[in-house]
């Protein structure tokens, strides 16, 4: 009896948390890879996978995919959303040399270039896989086509590159005082990322704004009888991704302190769907809590540090073991409550089919 | 004679309610079975596991000679048992004969569809029953009726020996219903059985052979058409404690609060409506009739299309979050589809209406949620564990109470309940019926749509019937009878 009603809890939790068995399942293979290594485990490693740009630029723009797969949609432009902000916000940088303009133009733009995915979808009624596919064209390729023509005194960099400008004067401080900077041991950039979920936890369990959220990803209908407006809804997911995407924007300035049009933030939005995925957020919308992303970003993180620290392994087979990553956790929590079902089954026809002999 | 199907001692049971008790279903070669029963009866559930759609938690399946405990879909079609459901399942952007042959397509050499022999076939098959649809065409362009045949033919191609109609009537006309009947006879004397689901005795009784009622997912009775009445049937299949108890009472009404003048909208036209303090007033009409969107215009949920709508001296035109603003709620019909939001608890269902009208404070205070919620789930006797349970564990009655109280809770003072007792048990219906007393009591006008006559007799101050989108008539409690009700929404009778 006992032992039935242990598993029980342990089906139970597994069930709720299931993402923060996987990040420690994770976290302890690459305690051993790193051991195997010759070297011990160690806080500095945390730290490492905490500042990683993985966890906390993907990670910030993945509370911004959750709340948008939360109602049912998807949004393919992150990515391309990050690189476009992060030129504006540099550039406004190097013009201004203020950092609460580089804030306000990071954030005003992330807004604008949501709100326009958010009027395809919620007002215009496109698919918001075409709509956002489009968009994630659209963003990058202009950051590309401006970055070529700009003046480099500007954008700061050679013609492939936006780069904050080292003569400015609040440069040391945006850069190394915050982008690098520590407090505790904890970086500050992993602290904005930390109180953005904190935040967004807040704003989906406790206001009447995000319950409405899962309400209309869980059953639209019955949300728009309920009162709900629920093309505002659609829209604003959007618009407070785009204003997350600013956020992370100023991180990745701050972190990195560039941005390649070409190249960066390729494939951002599949990392942070995968991010969300790990972190237990139903992709068909209605489910899922946003705490779950801090451990799927670590989760996700920490795979590539196992990646790289086998010697063997090269980078370009790091996709090949995160795909592999999220195939198996995402079949565990699918295949098993279809194994459950055919065991259930299976059991009631023997059950039927001994009654029917004894008959 | 043969006796083909045997259902004996099925049991279902969905999340701790129990849609089937121990049931039998008897079918005999070359009849035509009427299965009867109200709406939440058990029939549907019992069709499916027929059909292996769904699995019966206990019981047997004797087919044919052979017995089936879990069968999958598959087996059974292989069985030869065909299911023609209400929604039908045709593909709409294939032609009639792509239609018939889906997944058993003639083939010429590699494999290539040998569409000339599938018309061929077609053609004859659609002569034999005297069908008149060409094979050609797309099933798009089709009527309803047509589609139903088309069913029909589709599961008479695959040689199956029983076939199951769900309400096959609902959506035909008279003289649809007539060719459907020739068609079902010419089969029934070539040894083909048929399982027919409907409520309406007159159709029953034109064409079955022998009759099955259920009740509340129970076996009632069962026997032949010829010794029985319509009568008889119908208090099978609602129950003497049903029709018995009466629990109307006149009450001293209000003033007159809302008004529906000439309003038009989707699928009705001109329809003129008054609404006192305190009154409950039923409408009631066909599929179809009117009556449901009259409702929805009423919530802002369809948008009007002439005349107005007027609560206390202020016309009325906007969003649902308008409507509620002006102190009306609906409680939408089909529960599962418009109501329930499974992945939020119960006391976040409870509170999701309310919300809209509080926005100006945007952060939630549970502690006092909950204490609402506790007032109400007293008042309104849900019976529910924890109010941070998902809204799917409760039973449907209670689900269905906690949506009651999700509008009250918003301060309507205007109730619209479209279909509120479809799909609860009987209890749950006496008490929905109850509440919906005590909330006229305390000075809400209750509008509620309803297909169930004695549902109007138990509660109703007044009913109003629809028919073709226009008001039929409008009966006083006194008046209101299942015959009188019936004539008006079938236009064949008309006040005016």
């Amino acid at each position: 009896m006992d032992k039935k009603q242990l598993t029980k809890q342990v089906g139970a939790f597994w069930a709720h948390y299931s993402y923060i068995v996987v990040m420690f399942v994770v976290m302890i293979v690459y305690a051993i890879t790193i051991s195997a290594n010759g070297s011990s485990f160690r806080w500095s490693h945390i730290t490492a996978i905490l500042s990683s740009q993985n966890t906390c630029i993907i990670g910030t723009m993945a509370i911004g995919m959750a709340l948008v797969v939360l109602t049912g949609q998807i949004d393919l432009s992150i990515g391309s959303s990050l690189v476009f902000t992060t030129s504006a916000c540099i550039v406004v940088f190097n013009i201004t040399n203020s950092i609460l303009a580089m804030i306000a133009a990071a954030l005003v733009v992330g807004a604008i270039l949501g709100f326009i995915n958010g009027a395809l979808v919620g007002l215009a009624k496109m698919p918001p896989f075409i709509a956002t596919m489009g968009t994630m064209l659209i963003y990058r390729s202009l950051s590309l086509s401006v970055v070529r023509s700009m003046d480099t005194a500007i954008s700061g960099s050679t013609s492939s590159q936006f780069a904050m400008l080292r003569a400015n004067s609040k440069y040391d401080f945006l850069r190394f005082t915050f982008g690098t900077g520590k407090i505790l041991s904890i970086p500050y950039i992993t602290l904005v990322f930390l109180l953005m979920v904190g935040l967004f936890i807040f704003v989906t369990k406790m206001t009447k704004y995000g319950k409405s959220i899962y309400a209309v990803g869980s059953n639209e209908k019955a949300a728009h009888l309920s009162g709900i407006n629920t093309t505002f809804i659609k829209v604003s997911v959007y618009v407070v991704t785009g204003l997350l995407v600013g956020v992370a924007s100023v991180l990745q300035a701050c972190k990195l302190g560039n941005v390649t049009p070409a190249s960066s933030g390729k494939s951002y939005e599949m990392y942070a769907i995968a991010a969300i995925v790990l972190g237990g957020i139903s992709m068909a919308g209605g489910k899922g809590n946003l705490l779950g992303i801090i451990f799927g970003a670590l989760s996700y993180t920490t795979v590539n540090f196992i990646i790289v620290s086998i010697p063997s392994l090269t980078v370009d087979i790091q996709d090949t073991f995160q795909g592999l990553v999220l195939i198996i956790v995402i079949l565990i929590q699918t295949v098993s409550p279809v194994i459950k079902e055919k065991a259930h089954i299976a059991r009631r026809r023997r059950q039927a089919e001994a009654e029917g002999k004894q008959n | 004679m043969k006796r083909i199907l045997e259902m004996s001692h099925i049991s279902k049971a969905f999340g701790g309610v129990k849609v089937l008790t121990d049931v039998h279903l008897e079918v005999n070669e070359g009849e035509v079975h009427a299965l009867l029963g109200e709406n939440g009866a058990g029939k549907s559930t019992l069709m499916n596991i027929l059909s292996g759609v769904l699995q019966a938690d206990s019981g047997k399946i004797t087919f044919l000679g052979k017995d089936y405990y879990t069968p999958t879909i598959n087996q059974m079609e292989e069985a030869g048992i065909a299911f023609v459901h209400q929604e039908l399942n045709v593909i709409n952007d294939l032609s009639v004969v792509d239609n018939i042959f889906l997944t058993r397509e003639l083939t010429r050499k590699f494999g290539l569809i040998d569409q000339k022999k599938q018309t061929q076939k077609t053609k004859e098959l659609f002569e034999s029953l005297g069908v008149e649809i060409d094979p050609g065409a797309m099933v798009r362009t089709l009527k309803t009726s047509e589609k139903q045949l088309l069913e029909i033919c589709k599961a008479l191609y695959t040689d199956a020996k029983l076939i199951i109609l769900d309400e096959p009537t609902t959506s035909l006309s008279n003289e649809e219903i007539d060719h459907l009947f020739g068609i079902l006879s010419k089969l029934r004397e070539q040894g083909k059985s048929f399982i027919f689901i409907s409520h309406k005795m007159p159709e029953i009784f034109a064409i079955a052979d022998r009759y099955t009622v259920f009740r509340n997912g129970h076996f009632i009775s069962s026997g032949d058409i010829k010794d029985t009445t319509p009568r008889d049937i119908t208090s099978d299949m609602v129950g003497k404690t049903f029709v018995d108890v009466d629990m109307y009472e006149q009450r001293e009404l209000g003033e007159e609060v809302l008004t529906l003048d000439n309003l038009s909208g989707r699928g009705f036209n001109n329809v003129d409506l008054s609404f006192r303090k305190g009154e409950i007033v039923a409408f009631t009409g066909l599929a179809g009739s009117g009556a449901s969107e009259v409702m929805q215009t009423m919530f802002g949920a369809l948008p009007i299309e002439g005349g107005s709508i007027t609560y206390k001296g202020k016309k009325l035109d906007g969003s649902i979050a308008y409507f509620m603003k002006n102190k009306i709620g609906m409680l939408p019909t089909n529960r599962k589809e418009n109501s329930v939001i499974k992945d939020l608890t119960i006391l976040e269902n409870f509170y999701i209406a309310e919300h809209v009208l509080s926005l100006r404070k945007p952060v939630i205070s549970k502690a006092a949620e909950e204490a609402k919620y506790q007032e109400q789930k007293e008042k309104l006797r849900i019976k529910a564990a924890s109010s941070a349970d998902a809204i799917t564990s409760l039973s449907g009655g209670n689900q269905q109470k906690v949506f009651l109280a999700k509008w009250l809770n918003t301060g309507a003072e205007v109730l619209l309940f479209n279909n509120p007792t479809r799909g609860v048990d009987v209890g749950a219906k006496a008490e929905i019926y109850k509440l919906i007393l005590e909330f006229a009591r305390s000075g809400k006008t209750v509008i509620f749509n309803t297909l169930e006559i004695p549902e109007v007799q138990k509660i109703a101050d007044r009913c109003v019937v629809f028919y073709a989108g226009q008001v039929a008539a409008i009966l006083d409690h006194k008046d209101v009878s299942e015959r009188t009700v019936m004539n008006y929404s079938t236009g064949i009778q008309s006040q005016r």
